[in-house]
């Protein structure tokens, strides 16, 4: 029997990571930081994905080709809200061009 | 369908590795059309709140803050139980798969519980958009379009979270069967993904509608 790529104690502190991770958004959450409560609410979450998707989901551990199916997902989506936003972000720009 | 207790090796694939990892590429592909029908939503989302940030938080003020920390708690333990039983069924030992298994579903369940409180406390502080929906401040109409993709979005999740307790029970069923081994476990390596999977949407999902109401309160 062939030993298991990622031991418990990774996952326990994979585990702990995550909560301690949850704990700072959350104290963080009630400072007031104008735009940048956003951004930093959602860099968290962003690492707190990273973590359980490496660890708890192996990707780390896994072959090139679901590695890179994974980087493709993830990319396609940037895609999609750049466009999106490169669109309804710039619209008052073309109005103020065309108005006067 | 009968199922050999040891691996499976079936005629199209050269080895066991070949064919666990073509599964893992499917449930991985899967996923990712996931990506796709939460990241709609999630763009949609970001082009109203950057439309309109004023009532987008004055929205998130009105969540249920302490039931939704807790519930993020509630499901990242969960995902650690789900590791576990992952790591249980790659080591043989099949009455700790049952045992996480059962704990993951049990925490699953508990999850919904404390979800579908927060919609009843919603619903008493008339916050159900088109049903009834009381808001006296500025920009009432964008607070209501917050709280419809809070439901929306937070419906869909809980929906993927009752489908996959329905995936864990099948799996359950499965190991007290005796269907895997140490050599054979894949189907619950790709439970283990969809609930890990269920896991991450939950952790953006508290970090737009929660998070940024904490200092607006």
């Amino acid at each position: 029997m062939k030993e298991p790529a990622i031991s418990i104690k990774t996952y326990t502190w994979t585990f702990l990571a995550l909560l301690a991770l949850a704990l700072a958004t959350t104290l963080i959450g009630f400072l007031d930081l104008g735009p940048f409560s956003m951004v930093i609410a959602v860099t968290i979450a962003t690492a707190k994905a990273i973590l359980i998707a490496f660890f708890f989901m192996h990707a780390l551990y896994e072959s090139k080709v679901i590695r890179v199916i994974l980087a493709g997902g993830i990319i396609w989506f940037l895609i999609m809200v750049s466009l999106t936003l490169g669109d309804y972000m710039t619209r008052g720009w073309v109005l103020n061009l065309g108005g006067k | 369908m009968s199922e050999p207790a040891t691996l499976e090796l079936r005629e199209q694939f050269a080895t066991p590795e070949q064919q666990r990892e073509t599964a893992s590429i499917g449930m991985w592909v899967f996923l990712i059309t996931e990506v796709m029908l939460f990241g709609g939503l999630f763009t949609a989302f970001t082009v109203y709140r950057l439309s309109h940030p004023m009532a987008f938080d004055a929205g998130s003020a009105h969540m249920e803050f302490l039931l939704g920390g807790i519930n993020t708690a509630v499901l990242i333990c969960s995902s650690y139980t789900m590791a576990l039983a992952i790591h249980s069924a790659a080591t043989g030992k099949e009455q700790r798969v049952v045992l996480f298994l059962l704990a993951t579903m049990v925490i699953g369940a508990v999850f919904l519980g404390i979800k579908f409180t927060e919609y009843y406390l919603h619903f008493q502080d008339h916050k159900a958009p088109a049903l009834w929906f009381d808001y006296s401040g500025p920009q009432a109409p964008y607070v209501q379009m917050f709280f419809v993709f809070y439901f929306l979005m937070t419906g869909l999740h809980a929906l993927h979270m009752t489908v996959g307790i329905g995936i864990l029970s099948v799996l359950l069923f499965r190991t007290l069967l005796g269907s895997f081994s140490a050599e054979y476990y894949t189907p619950l390596e790709l439970g283990g993904l969809y609930w890990h999977f269920i896991d991450i949407v939950w952790v953006f999902l508290y970090a737009i509608f929660y998070i940024p109401g904490l200092h607006v309160r």
